[in-house]
């Protein structure tokens, strides 16, 4: 078993005294029963969402892009704000599961199969843009370097559009592969409780044929960290790239060095964001309070206001540069995203990313759940409107004043956003319902160390004096 | 016997070793296949066997099965002898509407004309021509045009309509018959209507327009004793001061004038020397955007500014109107009296005319830059004459009228007077092409056909002919109008005949008249005869008249759009409704122009915020005696304060067309109001402005404008200099470029860097630029390598290439609804920009640019798409791959110059999903049959879901390329021309090969013009291979430069 001793300072990061069966029972019980009627509204509302998202999708493809309101200024409007959203929130999920088990942060095991589930989910919904968005998108397939009786005919490597195609792909393999091979032990766990023939298939078929034994486990670690190692960088990279689109453009607004860190910190601070939102539902709908504790929030919301002040600094800094080098179009660029047609999203995106997630400074809001809900739900708004702000508003008035124009969207974009809201919540109630929402065996990994059962024994040991402590533990190992 | 052999050779009896070895060896050559053992002896298993033959069982029935879109194309049966099929012809032609003039070519392939060129023979317009001319080609194809003739609505026969119309003519001896034309530039035509008003001797031929210039002929009839209009020379004049004429624009020939103009216009480093140009304006027109000096007035106050300038030039009198008014009379009457002035009037006042013909007078412009030996017969209608008919149709005492190229239940400004007479009239017959206001109320409608269907001539100078072939035999049962009164008035000859006769007799040999109708003009040889005229008018009973004129606080400019000018066909042309008129660039309405300080009384305040509503707020102008005029606010910097202007053309009736109909099949209103109503007869002429009053109202109303922004914003995107600033140091802007590249021109550690860039010559500072601006390899571009020129100082924003480039390219039309949404598609716009104080019209200064892709070296359109659609060629050109693209638009993001057009919809039925053609009913007359025969073959129509944009021509640049390697030779410069060079009146765009030293496009960026010449977004290392000359302006300042420039201060 781990062998850490925790500080009883720490707050238990599994609330109540639960022995390893409780924890199963706790867990992977409601994917036995059937799910209470909140599951049905919400599983229908989403299907309903993501049906008009698909009808929605369809008219644009059947009639073309001028269903749209993006137009011959502003080339990207909602579809590609919606993509580096959904990607930013893609973040959150590899970098609990990745960079947190690299540092060995315990309290990452509440959080990351919902994290990771959201990543997935997440990054699926980001990629039903860019394919979307594509005027001919039957033709899309020509973007991958396949061999062809065209030449053959090559993408360009050069452009940041194609680097986002490999990027996108790898993440989105390495987050499921990771994402997966966390479920192994907890399926196999579902598989041996499981009192229909179907279940027990199903749920064997899910789980490799998992033992539990000690090569399992072994194994398993390894495969663990060579995930978290490959997607460590991936983390780093993918937003990176995502920025690359922007920064490597000519468009003032967008030609900006600072964009890969400034994308990556916001992505995490959207995603770490988009977990708290599921989470708080999550711990509430299936009465997993004792393993998603307010603790867990807390340090959520740490990373948020952490990441939302690099945020904000990022902001602060463009807007100095653009000022420092002097150059009139990008000086103009930013006046007129702070004060042209567009003002209200520069500010709105100000309010929600950078002064409302400082409140998080103040413990007894970090420890509050509906606050954090709803600044869970603020922060995305912000961090939408960061991505609206950056791609419409540098677009808009950009170097010729003569084709300064203005975008608003169309019922068909409102709707593909929502369709992937759809998708997104499709996606999630199916997880809820089917999977273990909380990595049961990465929990009874720590039970033993940050359990506050464990905690409470741990007390009466820790009261006592060093020498008494020192002589009790010599008399018990006296031969 | 059995034992008998036969042998066949010596050889084969005598049976040697050396025959055995050779016939063993006859067939030696090694077969083409492996015949090794495996493969004699494979066997072919049942089963691969049914495999086999199951796979390719099922893969024939595939094939087979898909189903093969039937495509028509009919070939030639008998191939006409002078049609290769892909290869295009040319004839020479002659353009003529309602006296608007323009000789040109016409381009055909496959027999059908597809484009419209100017005839640069003509010494007249000299291969100029209008965004009209450019469009007219798109008349023909016209779906509205009527396809056989009417009685009374219905369809009828000629013979039917022949017989009655002959027989009501004889029945009606005793009242007169009148034919109603507009004025007639074709003297065959003048013959024919001889003859018809000879066979009945009391009818009378009326000459009426729209858009009159009565004023004109009636003031020089009074002051020289000729009703008529002088040829005007504005390349001769040095001075030239416009009092509210438009010449550039809508004013008599603008397109002729445009090209004399520029010639007075065209500053170089050497030759800094330019005309002075004066302007003064109750609107703002592209005239006064190109104008030196500008002031407005009211339209009521035209003839005080006249007599104002007269008496300045005469007596030296200060004036006392507006200040800049005051300045500008006395600068332009110190400049007139150096000599070579011009002083021209859009007035159609005879009082107004009589004074500018007295200052002409007085400067001596008669026989220096008005010539009176050739005169012009452009416009002939004389008003009072209309005004007489109307007054006799509704007496009852006229017996016919036949109504040829005029409308007047539409353009009349009294039109329902109009149309109850008519109404009296026992027989009206018209000849409109289409069932117009007019046609609606005639009896009989024998459709004329259009001007690429027909023979005839034109004599737009007395003496300079101009010949008229057609380019397509007519698509309809059309006939001639010549010939429909050729049969009236019992003649048995056809119009053909006739004409050709005509011809025949004057050219005196069919090889002359060959070649008449080859190059299509027939001129007196050498330079045109100049010639004065003693000027006998009372200026004192003119100023008096003047004096005596009214004026009210706000007055109504009714005035003609660029595009659509009087109404009539181009109402319903679908390329000129959208293209964006060059000052307000609103497209597919007409609305109410007023001045910002106007508008914001009205509440209709612009701003740098609210400029990018579409809704506009709509204006209630009140005129007496007239309904409302409800129309939109569009606001215009340079407008008088005290006007508003609204343009003609608009507010048609449904059978017009449907680009042109003012309600829609559901009966939404679109497309404007009538402002004919608006015009008012003074007893004498026509006036085209009247006393108004404008309120507000609640309403509002989109407007389709293409560029919302007005200023520039002090961004090196247009260079403008005075004269003076210039001529003093023609480097100034060779220095100012300097100074923005000078840190990417050196390697920083070079050392004296900077000195150097001081000393580089233009090209020295591109090179360097080139290779030290990027950290990237240069790419060699040997061979062709193509670049354009475009002259700021000759463009003066008449939109020609808008429309000529639309034709040559398939540029799809998209209707208002999209241009709405800023989905327009042209791929040469012509950017304007407005600086000034928006407060003080008089303190606007406008500049034209057209803007088209830039074909950058360095494009940043090309590193960005994922699938290198859009590329580099080796000639330089930016080109587009559209069965590559997949639309992700970010080269259309990447492009700093939003040249990159995306076809947001399936605009002409170009993709491959069914029944998903984008429809508004506005334009789909685009999508008709019978309107895509227009369509250039040589051009891929592009689908939806792809990027286009300006190509450079390529088809034509390939054509020009194949000609000369047939004969086995570089392309030679000025072989390939685009399309928009093509049709510039002004010569304002050179294209060529950069690479050869002796093309005009290297002298004028290398030598000729050095000093001017510039690159939109240099300091971004686009590289562009298409350079503009800075525009200068004879003027004392550049508004754009100066803190004056509120505009630019307020971001508007």
């Amino acid at each position: 078993m781990h062998i850490k001793y925790e500080s009883i300072v720490r707050e238990p990061l599994v609330d109540g005294d639960k022995d390893y069966h409780q924890v199963t029972e706790d867990i992977i019980s409601p994917i036995e029963r059937k799910p209470g009627r909140m599951w049905y509204v919400g599983f229908f509302f989403s299907v309903a969402l993501l049906l008009y998202g698909v009808f929605c999708v369809t008219w644009e493809v059947y009639w073309g892009i001028g269903t749209w309101g993006i137009n011959r200024t502003i080339g990207w409007g909602w579809d590609i704000t919606n993509f580096v959203w959904w990607i930013g929130i893609g973040h959150a999920g590899t970098l609990i599961s990745a960079i947190l088990l690299l540092f060995r942060q315990g309290w990452r095991t509440g959080v990351n199969r919902a994290a990771e589930a959201m990543t997935i989910f997440a990054v699926m919904c980001a990629g039903q843009f860019p394919i979307f968005h594509m005027g001919r998108v039957w033709d899309g397939f020509f973007v991958l370097p396949y061999p062809n009786s065209r030449g053959p005919l090559w993408p360009n490597f050069n452009s940041a559009l194609l680097w986002d195609v490999f990027a996108i792909s790898t993440y989105f393999t390495v987050s499921l592969l990771f994402w997966y091979s966390g479920l192994i032990p907890d399926f196999a766990t579902i598989r041996d409780r499981a009192k229909t023939k179907l279940r027990k298939l199903l749920y064997g078929v899910a789980s490799f044929g998992w033992t539990g034994t000690a090569k399992n486990w072994q194994r398993h670690e390894a495969l663990a960290l060579v995930l978290a190692g490959l997607s460590t960088p991936l983390v780093l990279s993918v937003h990176t790239i995502v920025s690359f689109d922007f920064a490597t453009s000519v468009i003032p607004g967008w030609h900006t060095t600072i964009f890969p860190p400034y994308f990556v910190a916001g992505a995490i601070f959207s995603g770490f964001a988009m977990v708290n939102t599921l989470l708080v539902l999550s711990r509430k709908i299936l009465h997993l309070e004792d393993y998603i504790t307010i603790g867990h929030l807390e340090a959520m919301n740490k990373v948020i206001v952490l990441t939302g002040s690099i945020v904000g600094t990022a902001y602060l800094t463009e807007l100095f540069m653009s000022w420092y080098s002097a150059n009139q179009y990008e000086g103009a660029a930013f006046k007129w995203r702070i004060a042209g047609p567009y003002w209200w999203s520069y500010w709105a995106m100000m309010t929600c990313n950078v002064v409302s997630p400082q409140l998080f400074w103040f413990k007894k809001l970090r420890r509050n759940i509906p606050f954090t809900f709803i600044m869970s739900i603020v922060v995305n708004i912000g961090m939408w409107f960061e991505r609206f702000v950056i791609i419409t508003t540098s677009l808009y008035r950009d170097y010729l004043p003569s084709s300064w124009s203005y975008y608003s969207p169309t019922w068909t974009e409102v709707g593909f956003y929502l369709g992937t809201f759809g998708l997104f919540f499709t996606c999630y109630f199916l997880f809820a319902k089917y999977f273990p929402i909380v990595a049961v065996a990465e929990i009874k990994h720590i039970l033993k160390t940050s359990g506050e059962g464990q905690k409470k024994r741990m007390a009466a040991i820790e009261e006592k004096s060093t020498e008494e402590f020192v002589h009790e533990q010599e008399a018990a190992h006296a031969h | 016997m059995g034992q008998k052999q036969y042998w066949k050779g010596l050889e084969e009896l005598q049976d040697s070793a050396a025959n055995q070895e050779k016939l063993a060896n006859e067939f030696n050559e090694p077969l083409a296949f492996d015949m090794s053992e495996s493969l004699l002896n494979a066997t072919t298993p049942r089963r691969d066997f049914l495999k086999f033959l199951g796979f390719s069982t099922l893969a024939a029935t595939l094939a087979a099965s898909c189903e093969m879109p039937v495509r028509k194309a009919i070939p030639y049966a008998i191939k006409p002898e002078d049609i290769v099929p892909g290869v295009p012809n040319y004839y020479a032609s002659t353009f003529n509407d309602g006296g608007d003039y323009c000789a040109v070519v016409i381009k055909t392939r496959d027999g059908r004309p597809i484009k419209i060129e100017g005839n640069e023979l003509s010494s007249v317009t000299r291969g100029a021509t209008s965004a009209r001319v450019q469009g007219s080609v798109l008349n023909l194809y016209d779906t509205a045009r009527l396809r056989h003739p009417h009685a009374d609505g219905k369809e009828a026969t000629y013979e039917a309509i022949d017989r009655q119309v002959q027989e009501m003519l004889a029945g009606n001896a005793s009242k007169p018959v009148y034919l109603l034309t507009g004025s007639i530039l074709s003297p065959t035509t003048k013959d024919i209507i001889s003859q018809f008003t000879a066979k009945y001797p009391n009818a009378k031929h009326v000459v009426y327009d729209p858009i009159s210039y009565s004023g004109m002929l009636l003031a020089n009839e009074a002051s020289y004793g000729k009703r008529a209009l002088p040829s005007y020379h504005f390349d001769k004049a040095q001075t030239i001061v416009s009092i509210g004429a438009d010449f550039l624009g809508t004013w008599l020939s603008p397109a002729e004038f445009a090209k004399q103009y520029a010639a007075g216009r065209r500053v170089s480093a050497k030759n800094a020397k330019m005309s002075k140009h004066y302007q003064v304006e109750a609107m703002h027109t592209i005239t006064g955007a190109s104008s030196d000096e500008r002031a407005t007035c009211k339209p009521s106050e035209m003839g005080a500014v006249a007599v104002a300038l007269y008496n300045a030039v005469v007596n030296g009198t200060q004036p006392a109107m507006s200040p800049k008014l005051n300045s500008l009379i006395m600068k332009a009457a110190a400049d007139l009296k150096k000599g070579n002035g011009m002083v021209v009037s859009g007035s159609n006042d005879v009082a107004v005319q009589t004074v500018v013909n007295a200052i002409n007078d007085k400067i001596g412009a008669n026989g220096s830059t008005i010539n009176w030996a050739v005169s012009s017969n452009y416009r002939q209608g004389i008003d009072a004459d209309m005004v007489a008919l109307t007054e006799a149709m509704n007496a009852g005492s006229v017996g016919a009228v036949l109504i040829h190229g005029v409308n007047p239940v539409y353009e009349y400004h009294d039109s329902k007077k109009f149309a109850e007479g008519l109404a009296k009239v026992p027989l009206t017959v018209s000849f409109a092409d289409r069932m117009d206001e007019t046609a609606q109320k005639c009896k009989f409608v024998t459709p004329d056909h259009n001007y690429l269907e027909s023979w005839g001539d034109a004599e737009p100078k007395t003496g300079y002919f101009s010949l008229q072939q057609p380019g397509i035999a007519p698509l309809f049962k059309t006939r001639a109008f010549q010939d429909s009164l050729l049969m009236w008035a019992g003649a048995t000859t056809t119009y053909g005949d006739y004409w050709k006769n005509y011809w025949m007799t004057k050219m005196g040999s069919q090889e002359n008249f060959d070649r008449a109708l080859q190059i299509g003009i027939v001129e007196p040889s050498g330079e045109m005869a100049m010639g004065g005229a003693a000027f006998a008018g009372n200026v004192a009973d003119a100023m008096a008249k003047i004096q005596a004129k009214k004026s009210s606080d706000i007055e109504l400019v009714v005035y003609q759009k660029v595009g659509i000018g009087h109404g009539g066909a181009w109402s319903n042309n679908p390329w000129l409704q959208e293209m964006p008129d060059p000052i307000t660039k609103a497209t597919w309405d007409n609305y109410a122009c007023v001045s910002p300080e106007r508008a914001k009384q009205l509440g209709a305040d612009l701003t740098g915020q609210n400029e990018v509503v579409t809704a506009k707020h709509v204006a209630r102008i009140k005129v007496a005696g007239q309904p409302d005029l409800m129309l939109p606010i569009v606001v215009v910097p340079g407008m008088h304060n005290n006007v508003v202007a609204v343009a003609v053309g608009y507010g048609r009736d449904k059978k017009v067309g449907m680009a042109a109909a003012s309600s829609d099949e559901a009966g939404n209103k679109k497309g404007g109001k009538n402002a004919y109503p608006y015009t008012t007869y003074n007893g004498q002429t026509f006036e085209y402005s009247n006393a108004a009053t404008i309120e507000k109202t609640d309403e509002t109303y989109d407007v389709a404008i293409t560029q919302t922004h007005h200023s520039y914003e002090h961004r090196p995107v247009v260079r403008e200099y005075t004269l003076e600033e210039f001529s003093k140091d023609p480097e100034v802007l060779l220095k100012e470029r300097k100074e923005e590249l000078k840190e990417f021109v050196a390697l920083p550690w070079q050392e004296g860097a900077e000195e150097k860039v001081e000393e580089m010559s233009a090209e020295e500072l591109e090179k360097n630029f080139r290779i030290n601006g990027t950290l990237y390899p240069q790419y060699e571009h040997p061979g062709i390598h193509w670049g354009m020129s475009i002259d700021l100082n000759s463009c003066v924003g008449c939109g020609a290439c808008t429309i000529a480039c639309q034709a040559e390219n398939n540029v799809s039309v998209v209707g208002k609804t999209h241009v709405l949404k800023v989905h327009e598609m042209h791929w040469l716009r012509i950017d304007r920009y407005f600086s000034g104080n928006p407060a003080d019209p008089d303190s606007i200064q406008t500049v034209f640019q057209p803007m088209l892709c830039q074909h950058c070296d360095n494009a940043p359109c090309e590193n960005v798409c994922p699938v290198d659609a859009t590329n580099h060629s080796s000639e330089g050109i930016n080109q587009m791959v559209y069965n590559r693209c997949i639309g992700t638009k970010y080269c259309a993001n990447n492009c700093p110059y939003k040249v990159r057009r995306f076809n947001w919809l399936d605009w002409n039925g170009a993709d491959c999903f069914d029944d998903n053609l984008y429809e508004d009913y506005r334009r789909d007359g685009m999508n008709d049959d019978l309107t895509r025969m227009v369509l250039n073959p040589d051009v891929t129509v592009r689908s939806r879901g792809v990027m286009e944009k300006c190509s450079f021509c390529v088809q034509r640049l390939q054509d020009a390329k194949l000609a000369a390697k047939k004969l086995n030779r570089p392309v030679m410069d000025g072989e390939a021309r685009t399309a928009c060079q093509q049709s510039c009146p002004t010569n304002a765009i050179t294209f060529g090969n950069m690479n050869d030293k002796a093309s005009a496009l290297y002298k004028t960026r290398r030598e000729e013009q050095a000093e001017r010449t510039f690159y939109v977004l240099e300091d971004i290392h686009t590289l562009p291979n298409v350079n503009y000359l800075a525009k200068v302006r004879n003027t004392e300042e550049i508004v754009a430069k100066g803190k004056d420039d509120i505009l630019a201060e307020k971001h508007i």
